[in-house]
């Protein structure tokens, strides 16, 4: 519409506008003065002053005339938010409280409802990611249900061609993968994918092309495509990359495609973790694998229409077809046992492998959900007050006629204005904290971390936030002032309480602080709970000595690849060789190696056989070990000795056995175990054993320990695929230098070879319990927050009371009471309203921390101990907040109190 | 002095202001003092126009698109804002003109009536 535009217009040129007013007026008054000095013969002053008084109130002229340019609802809105900042500059106290307030509680919501979203709700990054599914299959057994997560290739192949339902099912495998040629040799994070693997995600390379999906090409079977990233760094961001060859694990690949930098993929392997973000993957039809070792992951697209239980129902049916699968399938996860049904799972790849994370993530939601709910109520309340204190200012308005209607109006724009205001500063605060904290997140524990950003829809679900807040803040002293007793009471004494109006606000306010002290306690008990739990697992003993006289235990791992070491007699040679020269490295006290170190990944059980006894029903570590490994890493000798030098392929087969097993097996003392045989399988040989030691913790300090049975590392000829995993262990003071020494010399022996990692067993410990204790601080973080707000609370709360009760206190100072006596009195009451708080608080926990259960170690839910001391430590603060205004009451002087405002 | 006049004050029905206004235009373009003399002349001094009513009716009727405003040299020299009427404006002016005799023709319908 013209009139919409051309007010428009006037907006931006309002200068000119009230410039040509006034021009045009003062022409009208020089007219008028004109005519009034022609007819009645004025002089030319008086008639100019005659002309203006006829003329009227100027501004009240202009007024009118630009009102017909104006908005009218904007113009209202403007002036009303105006005001509201306006009045929140003149309160410096109150607008910082609140704004601190507001922003902390809006800025962890977001904060954490980013992470949440991040990696359980944005969907992933391939087209209609809903439609795809991890295939992994399960069984009912004595004990429960049981999932296996990996299929053998023959499944594998049987399944995709004979799937219906799906559009496409593609197998991938996590292997070893280092790079050689370019630079120092890397170990990559590398998938084995099935030809169809990209069609199936539905992505296309930035750079070449895909894997051909027809009959067996002999070229392309070794062709690789690699992400972005590895493009950029190891291969320099080669633009002609693609055709080119490179090598890994020793043999050529050649490079089909890049893809875009935006791709992510990172594989979930049950119970370990979501793992790093792949660098390259490579085409494998797994040739001539007929075997049952079951370690592909399926990967699948649901065609469109298909529901998730038509695809599970159909897959069902094939994998109890006996034709196509092979029972006796055997999986990381145990043995698929034949003759039993089989079920197949397709769970949507979305929530593979966030189920351990979602419980947690849903847990801290709701604690910062307390946590603004807190805040808001604090804001609620300060509000509140600053109202009372108006009281007098607003009951003139309203009888000089500004309508209820109109004074709620403003209320609201109040608590717009402040909620806006707290949430932008929300949203930086989110962002800062996103930026310092997911770098501290534990490795394994959070897939899809790259999808953490604060983007619209993050935007979105803070503004939500703050309007639910402005809700909260505004609503309630809206109603206070809409209610029938606010107008009543123009009161004389603007400062007094003694109306019943008041009361009934400071009622509302009294229970308000309670509530929020309730909530506080809630938290806070979880968070002691946390730091119990944390105190009492880091206060487990690994078993061996983490750091001592003589330094430290550093670790160096290498993988030796399978085709340079397929004879033992390879690996013994290596390790001989590095071992022999790492002793005499400066700084090094003691070193040895091991196939699996504690607290790595690497860990097998299996039964074992001892002579002249029934099986066993334990099955125990078998680790292989160096001579001196004991005394490398700490771990006392019970009884015999240790492996030594002398105990060579050629020598008596020996092993060492942990201390679990001498106590259940060979009752009567350690000693007694020494000269009897074991073995490790029903037709190995036997081995004599000389030495007991003490047990260790091998896969974390909340596992129990495990029974190991010791095998020297020249001895192993049987198993010795597992000896290729290598980990050099060697005591230092000096853990830097030795560590540059370790890694010369295995690139000594074996240029080729890249190092896998390198971490001192202090770090390696420290790292297991990285998650209880990431978790520990976050809910700490949220619990002092709250803490933090709470006190706020009890603080305004008390100092507004005494404030309020000014000439009571007064009268009591004159009546005699002293001033122990008044800080009795306001402390009493404090107490009372922290402890009415602090009950219902204690009977919420006890309900409410049962859903941490999962998270503890050596605690209950109702641990007595955290509730007590939280509980003291919250009465204490509580008190403390009131102190300062108690105080302030005891300095009230009774003459300037009792004298009337 | 001849001031504080008791006239009464003859109120107008809202819009009539602002008919008034466009018939002013429509003869010729003239600044605000000179429609509300015309007026006045007119009505032989039965209407006067405050300018408390006479410049905000104008300015509403800019908003409306009723008519143009412009600077120009006035008769004694002076700059002043010339107001001219719109073909928006002559229309409005003849559906107000058949409103008031419509309006007029029914009032006196009713008033003739003994």
């Amino acid at each position: 519409m013209g009139s919409v535009l051309r007010r428009l217009l006037f907006f931006f040129q309002r200068n000119q506008f009230d410039r040509d007013l006034e021009d045009e007026l003062r022409f009208h008054e020089e007219m008028k003065a004109h005519a009034l000095a022609d007819a009645d013969g004025m002089s030319g002053d008086e008639a100019r002053a005659a002309a203006r008084r006829r003329i009227g109130n100027l501004l009240r002229l202009r007024e009118q005339s630009s009102e017909p340019w104006t908005f009218p609802t904007v113009e209202t809105f403007t002036r009303d938010v105006r005001h509201a900042l306006r009045l929140l500059g003149r309160d410096p106290a109150f607008t910082f409280t609140a704004l601190a307030t507001l922003a902390l509680g809006i800025g962890l919501n977001t904060a954490i409802f980013s992470v949440a979203y991040g990696v359980l709700w944005r969907p992933l990054p391939y087209p209609n990611p809903d439609r795809l599914v991890m295939v992994s299959s399960a069984q009912q057994t004595e004990t429960g249900p049981r999932t296996f997560s990996t299929w053998a290739p023959v499944s594998f192949e049987a399944l995709r061609s004979r799937v219906t339902t799906l559009d496409d099912l593609a197998a991938y495998n996590s292997i070893d993968a280092p790079l050689t040629g370019r630079g120092e040799p890397l170990q990559l994070h590398a998938l084995d994918v099935s030809p169809n693997f990209f069609v199936t995600l539905g992505v296309n390379p930035a750079l070449g092309r895909e894997f051909l999906t027809g009959a067996a090409a002999p070229d392309d079977d070794r062709s690789a495509i690699v992400s972005d990233r590895l493009w950029r760094t190891s291969l320099k961001a080669d633009p002609a990359i693609v055709g080119q060859s490179i090598t890994i694990d020793g043999l050529p690949r050649t490079v089909v495609g890049v893809l875009p930098p935006d791709f992510s993929f990172r594989p979930v392997l049950p119970r370990l973790g979501a793992l790093p973000e792949t660098d390259i993957f490579l085409l494998n039809r797994w040739p001539g694998d007929t075997g049952s070792d079951a370690f592909l992951f399926l990967l699948g697209r649901m065609k469109s229409g298909v529901t998730q239980e038509r695809a599970e129902a159909e897959l069902t049916a094939l994998v109890n077809d006996s034709s196509i699968v092979r029972a006796g399938a055997l999986a990381p996860e145990g043995i698929l046992a034949p003759n039993v049904r089989t079920r197949a799972r397709a769970v949507g790849l979305q929530e593979y492998g966030t189920e351990s994370v979602r419980t947690l993530l849903l847990i801290l939601l709701g604690a910062v959900s307390c946590v603004l709910l807190i805040a808001c109520v604090n804001v609620a309340n300060l509000q509140m007050a600053r109202l009372s204190a108006r009281r007098g200012e607003l009951s003139v308005r309203m009888a000089l006629g500004a309508g209820r209607r109109r004074i709620v109006h403003q209320l609201l724009t109040e608590a717009v204005v402040l909620s806006l205001l707290g949430a932008s500063l929300g949203v930086m605060l989110a962002w800062i904290a996103i930026d310092v904290t997911l770098p501290l997140v534990p490795q394994f524990a959070l897939p899809r971390l790259g999808g953490i950003v604060i983007d619209a829809r993050v935007m979105a679900f803070c503004l939500g936030l703050s309007l639910l807040s402005t809700l909260v803040i505004g609503l309630v002293p809206a109603l206070r002032v809409s209610g029938a007793a606010f107008g009543e009471g123009l009161a004389l004494h603007a400062g007094e309480a003694r109306t019943t109006g008041d009361r009934q606000g400071e009622r509302l306010r009294t229970l308000l602080v309670a509530a929020q002290i309730a909530m506080t306690l809630v938290l806070l008990i979880g968070a002691g709970l946390l730091i119990h739990s944390f105190v009492r697992l880091t206060s487990v003993s690994p078993g061996f000595e983490l750091s001592g006289r003589d330094g430290v235990v550093q670790t160096v791992k290498v993988t030796l690849p399978e085709r340079l070491y397929d004879k033992p007699e390879r690996i013994h040679a290596f390790a001989r060789g590095v071992l022999n020269r790492i002793q005499y490295l400066p700084g090094v006290t003691s070193a040895s190696v091991i196939n699996s170190a504690p607290f790595g990944m690497m860990f097998i059980r299996d039964n074992f056989y001892i002579e002249d006894q029934p099986k066993p029903k334990l099955d125990a570590g078998r680790p292989k070990i160096g001579a001196g490994y004991f005394k490398t890493m700490g771990i006392p000798l019970l009884a015999g000795r240790e492996f030594t030098a002398r105990d060579t392929a050629e020598a008596p087969k020996v092993a060492i056995v942990s201390e679990r097993i001498a106590r259940e097996y060979f009752p009567g003392g350690p000693g007694e175990a020494l000269g009897r045989h074991v073995r490790l399988s029903d037709r190995g040989e036997w081995l004599a054993v000389v030495g007991v030691v003490a047990d260790i913790r091998q896969k974390g300090l909340d596992q129990e320990v495990q029974p190991m049975l010791y095998v020297p590392f020249q001895q192993e000829r049987v198993d010795f695929f597992v000896l290729r995993f290598v980990s050099f262990v060697a005591r230092t003071a000096t853990p830097g230098s030795v560590v540059e020494g370790i890694r010369a010399e295995i690139r000594r022996a074996a240029p080729d070879l890249a190092i896998e990692s390198t971490l001192t067993m202090d770090e390696a410990v420290a790292a297991s319990v990285a998650p209880p204790r990431f978790r520990m601080l976050l809910l700490v973080l949220f619990a002092m927050t709250a803490t933090l707000i709470a006190t706020c609370g009890i603080y305004g709360l008390m100092a507004y009371a005494v404030t309020q009760r000014r000439r009571e206190i007064g009268v009591r100072m004159a009546l005699g009471a002293e001033r122990r006596d008044v800080l009795r009195l306001v402390l009493t009451r404090a107490l009372r309203i922290v402890v009415a708080g602090l009950i219902v608080g204690l009977a919420g926990a006890a309900g409410v921390t049962r859903v941490l259960q999962t998270f503890l170690f050596g605690v209950t839910p109702t641990d007595p101990i955290a509730f007590t001391i939280v509980t003291l430590l919250l009465m204490a603060v509580g008190l403390m907040a009131a102190w300062m205004p108690a105080r302030r009451a005891t300095r009230i002087d009774p003459c300037a109190a009792l004298r009337a405002e | 002095m001849k001031e504080a006049k008791t006239k009464s004050k003859n109120e107008l029905l809202p819009g009539t202001l602002e008919m008034l206004i466009l018939k002013t235009l429509s003869i010729e373009s003239m600044h605000g003092y000179g429609i509300a003399q015309h007026i006045q002349m007119l009505s032989a001094d039965v209407l006067t126009i405050e300018e408390g009513s006479l410049y905000p009716a104008l300015q509403r009727m800019l908003v409306k698109g009723w008519v143009l405003a412009e600077w120009k040299i006035s008769a004694n020299n002076r700059r002043a804002r010339f107001y001219t009427l719109t073909t928006a404006g002559k229309k409005q002016l003849g559906v107000e003109e058949s409103r008031l005799s419509q309006m007029f023709g029914a009032i006196m319908r009713v008033m003739k009536t003994t």
